[in-house]
Order: structure tokens, then C-alpha cells, then sequence
């Protein structure tokens, strides 16, 4: 049975629609990411499932029970905010206990499952604090048992490690990542950093401006983007998007644009001569070409980015910059001529007008 | 840079003696002999008499007064705090078409001089029959308390992050308990602020209680003004007596208030 079934959910506010026909199915001990930009309501749409939303339209349940009406403590959930949205006046064991003790649930046992879940979090020298005495990553686990206390069907995370420094941050994203392991809660976590929802979704739900462009598992998202915004989306660095007119030479098809010719065997990909075209091509992606190679990406290197393992080269071809990922002991000169190839499976050619991805199903 | 903190802390410390000094002389001239006050040069060293204090205590009117204003203001205050800060979280979290009006409303409140709804105020009483009675002053003070109340509630009940009784709502507690346990205690410091102000602001009025008493409901400040009418002869000592008298309930006040505050935020043993 799905955890979260969300049938043709809109939300407006006023005459502005935030989100709009959106469908999606959440299974039962799954972890899904939904990730965006700002303003894309990925945050509403969780708020919508908190219910400190209301529904401007469709149906919500969360465990087989349309949940549309219910308030946010009769839906099953638990909710960990960005800002962590600890009571300030109260101690931590209190700010644990909070939920606990609305559902009358007798003190001895109260006490057993906060000292229990305190120190599964590595919480119990911290009590008797108050939440001010303690740091960003310390809070950020006090919200996280008090989420967990309650042993919800769901859990709802907001963003919640954008206050923390980058070290916490990766931190708190292993924990999160065991937690989730070990508990097997159906969790629903929001996020705009897309190295957070690659190491932690199992699906991840990519939403623009209220729609979702495309769910699926990491490795899909990454790899089969549907469309243009999804490719450019996803992926450090960034894709490189090169147009291109799509031609036919004996049984290959050609890609002109950039100042080069390339040449496929198109096969997997709907095409048609004359087709006006976006190549895109993942700058990992883009191999160091042997001399003598054909269908080749060149020009003059005028930009190297040092990463450690790798340098990004940066080049223009035919007026177009394109950046290509090497291993850093390849790394050519500043100025020095460039010649990269690919392989044909690892390119991607969208629709140069609607941006959806031409590639065969 | 050291010389710049010399002189911040030296200003620090002048504005400090100006503010404090004042009360601390009027302090003293209560304690003195009219022959020590009149002096030329002011004086440090004398010797201390409690007979101005005695004299202010031992006069019924004074007493009455004391009496007056605590029960008036003390009763406007609590109807302030009942009825505005429940109305100022109202405006404040669940906002609807009318919460600017009503936030203006209550501004507007304090915008006319005290001067020209004290007639009318004097009117309705004496039409109602309870002028020069407790009941009008506490009534006509409690519009004041709950409009300042309010004033200042809503930005404090607006200041609890959002967030804070967000998660009081998914932890299962519903409207009501939230205002009572997350955003009135959160809120606290600068409700009690808000509070002690419209304390004050109702203890030092004059113009009103002098308008709406003329022997039964009398408040303080109206018995105090009367002290100094006793002829050419200004009684200082008698007069400084009664500042002090005057001044020591809102400390008071303040000092309650900021030890129940105290004990809101001290640590809880679980």
C-alpha cells in the first residue's frame, strides 16, 4: 500500500497558482527528495502534506486516509523544520516530550522513550539544556528526536540542513541516511542541494514552478534526464548544451552546430533530418580524443579550474563554451589546443522548442 | 581607541547620574527638614527625619488614594492583559480583512489629547451614575491598558517564529494550547513590557482621574497634586515624601513581574 497518495493536488494562493494537477505516489519505507529551485513549491507541497497548508484542490492520504481536513496532529507525521523550530523556553527533554505528553502517554514511559531516542541521536548530556545552550547540529538533532519520538507513519523534512556549515551538513546527511536505514519511516525530505537528494533519495521528485518535470531514482534523473531542465538541473558541473542541426549521411545522422560536425549512429534517438536540436553532454563525459579521432569537440582551453582529482577545462568551439571534466595529470596548458570525444551513449539530444528529450523509450 | 572607550564609558556614566540623580535627590529631600532643603547650598550631610513620611501615611486621603489607584489601575491592567493579548495574537497570527483597521483603531486610541474625551467621558459617568465611582475610572482606564497592551503585544506575538508553533501544531496541540504554551510564554519578555508600560501610563494619569473624581475616587497622583496647594509655604520634605510614595509601586510592580518572569524561564526540573 502507498504511504502518501497525492491526486491532482493544487494550491493556490489567491489568483496565483503555486502548484498545479500534481500526481504522486509515495511507497511505504521509501525515501523521496523533492527537489527544485526556490519558488518551485516544493516547500508548500510539504507543508501541503503537514497540513499547515490547506488544499486548494485534489486529495491527499497518507495511509490509505484521505487527510485533507485532518490537522497537522491527526495525520501520522512528523515534521523536522530548516530553522529547527525548537521551544525555546524549554528544556530539551521537554521539547522532546512535547508531542508525547499531548497523547497522554503515562510520565514513566515518556521518560523511557526520550532517554531511548536521546541517545540514539548522542543526545543525553544535553536534557536538562535549553535549546540555546546548544549548537546549530545539536538542535538539528534535538528537532529530529522529537520527529522521531512520536514514531510517525511519515516523516517530513524542510530543508533541514541549509543552516548548518558545509562540514555539519555532510554530517547530518550520513545520519539522516542511517536513521533512515534503521527505522525505515516513509520519509519525504526537501531539499534544494542536489548532492543531498542524490545520496539520500531513492526517488527523487524534481519540480518546477508548481509541475512536476520528472520523478525518479538518482541514477535515472541523472541519467535519462526527460527534458532540458531536468539535464541542467541535475549534475557539477553543468551540462553542456551545444544547438545543433540534425542531418542524414548515408545510414548515420550528423549533428552540426558548434562549429564541428559530429556524427552518430542515432539509433536510440527520434530524429529527423532538418530537426533543430540541443546536444547535451555532461562534461565528465567528454573523453581526451587520440590523434587521427573523428567526430571531435575542439578549441583553445581558456579557462582550467583545479579541483583536486579532476580540473574542469573550459573551451570555446564555434562560439560556444563547452567545459570538459579531466583527470587532473591530463590536464592541458592554458591556451593549449583541445580536442575532446564521446561516447555516443552518454550524450543527450532534447527537442530544440520544447526541450523534451529525443531520446527512444 | 582606549581614549575612545575613556570617553564613551565617561559619557555612559554622565547620562547614568543624569537619570539617576534626580530620584536619588528626591529620595533624600524626603528623609530632610524643610531647613535642610531650602538651604543655598545643597546638603549632603544632615540629619535624616521621617517625619515628612509619617505625615504623608497618616493622612486618610493619602491613604485613600493609595488604595484608589492600586484597585483602579491594578484592575485596568488585568483587564488589559485579559482582553488584549489574547486580541493582539489574534491580529497578529490569523490576520483577516479587517486587522489593519483594527490594529489602526487602536492606535487611534491614543491619538486625541486626554483633554478632549475627558468631558465627554465626565458626561457619560455622571449620566450613568457612577461618576466619582472605582467602576468608571477602572473602565475608562481599561480602554486605555488594552489599547497600549495590544499596541505592543502585536509585534511581540508577531516576533515567535512561525515555525515554533508550527511544530506545536504537528506535535498535535491545537490553537488555543498553542497561545497558551508556545507563544505567550516565548513572548514573555516583551509582553511583560508591554504590560509594565501600560501600568505606568495608567498609574502617572492625571488628567482623567481628576476629571472623574471629585472626592470618593481620587487617585494618588490627584492627592499629591493637592499636597502642594497648602497655601505660600511649600511643603518640599512633604512633597518629595510623596514622589517617593508614588514611585515605589510601579517598582514594585516591575519587580514582581520580572521575578514571575524569572521563574518562567528558569530551569525546569523534569
Amino acid at each position: 500500500m502507498s504511504a502518501i497518495v497525492c491526486s491532482h493536488v493544487d494550491k493556490a494562493y489567491g489568483a496565483t497558482t503555486v502548484i498545479r494537477d500534481l500526481n504522486l505516489s509515495i511507497e511505504e519505507h521509501e525515501f523521496i527528495v523533492f527537489l527544485g529551485p526556490s519558488g518551485c513549491g516544493k516547500s508548500t507541497l510539504l507543508r501541503m502534506l503537514a497540513g499547515l497548508e490547506d488544499i486548494s484542490g485534489g486529495k491527499v492520504s497518507i495511509g490509505g486516509k484521505v487527510v485533507n481536513d485532518l490537522d497537522p496532529g491527526d495525520r501520522g507525521i512528523a515534521m523536522v523544520f530548516q530553522n529547527y523550530a525548537l521551544y525555546p523556553h524549554m528544556s530539551i527533554f521537554d521539547n522532546i516530550a512535547f508531542g508525547l505528553r499531548r497523547q497522554k502517554v503515562p510520565a514513566p514511559e515518556i521518560r523511557k522513550r526520550v532517554e531511548a531516542v536521546s541517545r540514539t541521536l548522542g543526545l543525553d548530556p544535553y536534557l536538562g539544556r535549553k535549546p540555546a545552550e546548544l549548537s546549530g547540529g545539536q538542535q538539528q538533532r534535538v528537532a529530529i528526536a522529537r520527529a522521531m519520538i512520536k514514531t510517525p507513519k511519515v516523516f517530513l523534512f524542510d530543508e533541514p540542513l541549509s543552516n548548518l556549515d558545509a562540514k555539519l551538513r555532510n554530517h547530518m546527511r550520513v545520519e539522516i541516511a542511517r536513521l533512515h536505514q534503521s527505522l525505515k519511516t516513509t520519509t519525504v525530505y526537501v531539499t534544494h542541494d542536489q548532492l543531498e537528494a542524490m545520496t539520500l533519495a531513492d526517488r527523487i521528485v524534481l519540480l518546477k514552478d508548481g509541475i512536476i518535470e520528472q520523478i525518479g531514482s538518482p541514477a535515472e534523473i541523472y541519467g535519462r534526464p526527460r527534458n532540458m531542465f531536468v539535464a541542467g538541473f541535475i549534475g557539477t558541473p553543468n551540462m553542456n548544451f551545444v544547438d545543433v542541426t540534425v542531418g542524414r549521411a548515408g545510414n548515420r545522422w550528423t549533428l552540426t552546430g558548434a562549429g564541428t560536425v559530429l556524427s552518430i549512429d542515432g539509433a536510440g534517438f527520434h530524429l529527423q533530418p532538418g530537426d533543430r536540436a540541443v546536444l547535451g553532454i555532461r562534461p565528465p563525459d567528454l573523453k581526451t580524443a587520440g590523434a587521427g579521432a573523428a567526430g571531435l569537440l575542439q578549441g583553445t582551453a581558456d579557462l582550467i579550474e583545479f579541483h583536486g582529482n579532476d580540473a574542469l577545462v573550459t573551451f570555446g568551439s564555434g562560439g560556444k563554451e563547452i567545459s570538459a571534466l579531466v583527470p587532473a595529470r591530463d590536464c592541458p596548458v592554458l591556451h593549449a589546443p583541445v580536442r575532446f570525444t564521446f561516447e555516443e551513449n552518454d550524450i543527450h539530444l532534447f527537442d530544440a522548442t520544447s526541450g523534451a528529450s529525443l531520446r527512444r523509450q | 581607541m582606549r581614549l575612545g572607550r575613556i570617553i564613551a564609558k565617561a559619557v555612559l556614566a554622565f547620562a547614568g547620574f543624569v537619570a539617576v540623580f534626580p530620584l536619588l535627590w528626591t529620595a533624600l529631600n524626603s528623609l530632610k527638614n524643610s531647613v535642610d532643603i531650602i538651604t543655598r547650598v545643597p546638603r549632603l550631610v544632615f540629619t535624616p527625619t521621617l517625619a515628612n513620611i509619617s505625615y504623608i501615611l497618616g493622612r486618610d486621603s493619602v491613604i485613600t488614594g493609595l488604595y484608589n489607584s492600586v484597585v483602579a489601575c491594578g484592575t485596568a491592567v488585568l483587564i488589559g492583559v485579559v482582553l488584549g493579548l489574547p486580541a493582539a495574537y489574534a491580529v497578529a497570527r490569523y490576520p483577516n480583512r479587517w486587522a489593519g483597521d483594527i490594529q489602526f483603531f487602536v492606535l487611534s486610541l491614543r491619538f486625541l489629547p486626554p483633554v478632549a474625551v475627558a468631558i465627554p467621558l465626565m458626561v457619560i459617568w455622571l449620566q450613568l451614575g457612577l461618576y466619582d465611582t472605582l467602576p468608571a475610572l477602572i473602565v475608562t482606564y481599561s480602554l486605555l491598558t488594552i489599547s497600549v497592551i495590544m499596541w505592543l503585544a502585536i509585534p511581540a506575538f508577531q516576533g515567535v517564529p512561525k515555525e515554533i508553533e508550527e511544530a506545536a501544531f504537528v506535535d498535535g496541540y491545537g490553537a488555543y494550547a498553542v497561545f497558551w504554551r508556545i507563544a505567550l510564554p516565548v513572548a514573555a519578555r516583551s509582553l511583560i513590557g508591554a504590560v509594565a508600560f501600560s501600568f505606568v501610563l495608567v498609574w502617572n494619569e492625571f488628567l482623567i482621574a481628576l476629571m472623574l473624581s471629585s472626592s470618593n475616587a481620587k487617585t494618588l497622583p490627584i492627592v499629591a497634586s493637592e499636597l502642594s496647594q497648602q497655601g505660600m509655604n511649600v511643603p518640599w520634605g512633604i512633597l518629595n515624601a510623596s514622589v517617593v510614595l508614588l514611585s515605589l509601586p510601579p517598582l514594585l510592580f516591575l519587580g514582581v513581574l520580572s521575578g514571575f518572569l524569572n521563574s518562567v524561564f528558569r530551569q525546569k526540573k523534569t
